[in-house]
């Protein structure tokens, strides 16, 4: 996504919500999408921390410690084939007034070492129908060997993918 | 052009069957195994000489090494040799043929179509990307971050030919020589590195070289998500068979990442003639040859002694064996 694509209003949700201070070691991006489903139809799907696999394919199983509020923890185990096999990940902050879910990793077998995320849901009219901007921001170290740009690029792809899905899944219930 | 001007032995129309066979697969040290493989003898037949009555049966082998689950090399392991039988049907393809050029044409296409078919290339065009917002192949078989290799040979009386696409791997012993008949498509090799590239995409060391720091395949059937730049090309080569030819391996990386070409068909070439001395009537025509199979056994053995962690799949076929 290139800054310029995004409308005005798409740039102040980025600039209130999705702002983060990156260190020199670290890499930072912001991905948008716009999914034909009301917000109430995304964030029912987003907001289940304990259910990634809901949308996300990557995602093998999940097991869960705790209720879903902030501070409790999820354990993800990833599908076969990719440099990565599990992440324990925490959950940070779920406004169900403003749509707002942050989560970090904690750990698990993957490079992404201090990786945060913030997804962020907007409502917007998509062809006269109700429809969701939806925005993910995340910043994290960038492991030896590689540079931002490697970093970027690959989150990027991934939460790309997972973007592709959640919209497949919330226009499949919408229909 | 004229068959008999060659070295190898044509068979006869229809006459004896295939080369023996046998294939061993295993899950390893996997939580799933999504490796498949196939040997189908007779699959289909194809003309002696163009225009002519007459045709012979052509054998089919292959290996698929699915990634992120397996409903695409399963799809593959059903469907691929029928689709092949397809194209050979309204090919100008004989056995007698100098010119490969008809067989590569073949190959591309029946490729392309299983690739079509499992969901990894969007029939519309549209959405096998990450960006795009079409969501046509939502019920393809394969989701779109599901994929699998594939080598597959064919023998004719004549030919072996070979069409690969991922990290499998096809090595033939020719007179106690080892004779890769396929080159292994990775991210980190010059050729697709550069081919990734000018498609827009990136090579990221990321647990070992990857297409977009995710696939540690540059080609495959499936992948949707990254089919713009993991495609499903095959390389394709046909190589005239002679009489030194002792044996073919197909197998899966579960196998090449830790036995050489060399070791593989040494182990190969002692098994088999020992094995043609003890068995004397080697009958099977389904590709479950002991002998073969035994063979196998003992290259998955070896792999998995030597601490292969993948899903470890090879075939064997024995190229001294059927008429010559
Ligand atoms: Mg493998």
């Amino acid at each position: 996504m290139t800054v310029g694509d995004s409308s005005p209003t798409e740039l102040n949700y980025i600039a209130q919500y999705h702002h983060h201070s990156i260190l020199e070691h670290q890499a930072s991006s912001v991905i948008s999408k716009r999914i034909r489903a009301s917000v109430d139809v995304v964030w029912s799907i987003i907001r289940r921390f304990d259910e990634p696999q809901k949308y996300k394919t990557f995602v093998k199983s999940c097991t869960m410690r705790g209720e879903l509020q902030p501070g409790c923890v999820r354990e993800v185990c990833i599908i076969s084939g990719l440099p990565a096999t599990t992440s324990i990940e925490e959950l940070e902050e779920l406004d169900d007034e403003q749509h707002i879910m942050r989560y970090r990793l904690l750990g698990g077998d993957h490079r992404l070492n201090n990786y945060k995320s913030v997804v962020t849901l907007h409502a917007e009219t998509i062809d006269g129908k109700p429809g969701t901007l939806i925005i993910e921001s995340f910043i994290t170290d960038v492991p030896g060997g590689n540079t931002k740009d490697d970093t970027k690029f690959f989150v990027e792809t991934l939460v790309k993918c997972n973007m592709k899905a959640l919209a497949e899944v919330c226009e499949k219930t919408s229909l | 052009s004229n068959i008999s001007t060659r070295n190898a032995q044509v068979e006869p129309p229809n006459s004896a069957g295939p080369p023996l066979s046998g294939k061993v697969l295993v899950c390893g040290r996997r939580r799933e195994m999504e490796d498949a493989a196939v040997i189908v003898p007779h699959f289909t037949q194809i003309p002696i000489v163009i225009g002519a009555e007459g045709t012979c049966d052509l054998h089919f082998f292959g290996v698929y090494d699915g990634h992120s689950g397996s409903q695409a090399s399963n799809f593959c392991a059903d469907r691929f040799h029928h689709a092949l039988s397809e194209e050979l049907a309204t090919a100008n393809v004989a056995a007698d043929m100098e010119d490969n050029s008809e067989w590569k044409a073949v190959m591309k296409s029946c490729f392309l179509k299983v690739d079509r078919e499992v969901g990894g290339v969007c029939p519309n065009g549209v959405c096998d990307n990450v960006d795009s917002s079409a969501n046509c192949c939502i019920n393809a078989i394969a989701p779109e971050n599901v994929g699998t290799t594939a080598v597959i040979a064919v023998l004719t009386p004549a030919q072996i030919v070979v069409a690969n696409c991922g990290d499998s791997r096809a090595v033939l012993s020719r007179g106690g020589t080892a004779v890769p008949v396929s080159v292994d498509h990775k991210p980190g090799s010059e050729d697709e590195t550069s081919r990734i590239e000018a498609a827009g995409g990136r090579v990221i060391h990321w647990d070992g070289y990857r297409v977009a720091g995710l696939l540690a395949v540059s080609r495959s059937l499936g992948d949707r998500y990254l089919k713009q730049y993991v495609i499903s090309e095959p390389d394709v080569l046909c190589v005239p068979r002679t009489k030194d030819d002792e044996c073919l391996i197909l197998a899966s990386d579960g196998l090449w990442d830790v036995i050489s070409n060399e070791t593989a068909c040494d182990v190969a070439r002692r098994c088999l003639a020992h094995a043609r001395r003890k068995y004397e009537h080697r009958r099977s025509e389904h590709g479950d040859d002991t002998a073969c199979a035994q063979v196998a056994a003992l290259l998955v053995k070896l792999a998995y002694g030597r601490g292969s962690k993948d899903n470890i799949s090879v075939v064997v076929i024995d190229l001294k064996s059927g008429p010559s």
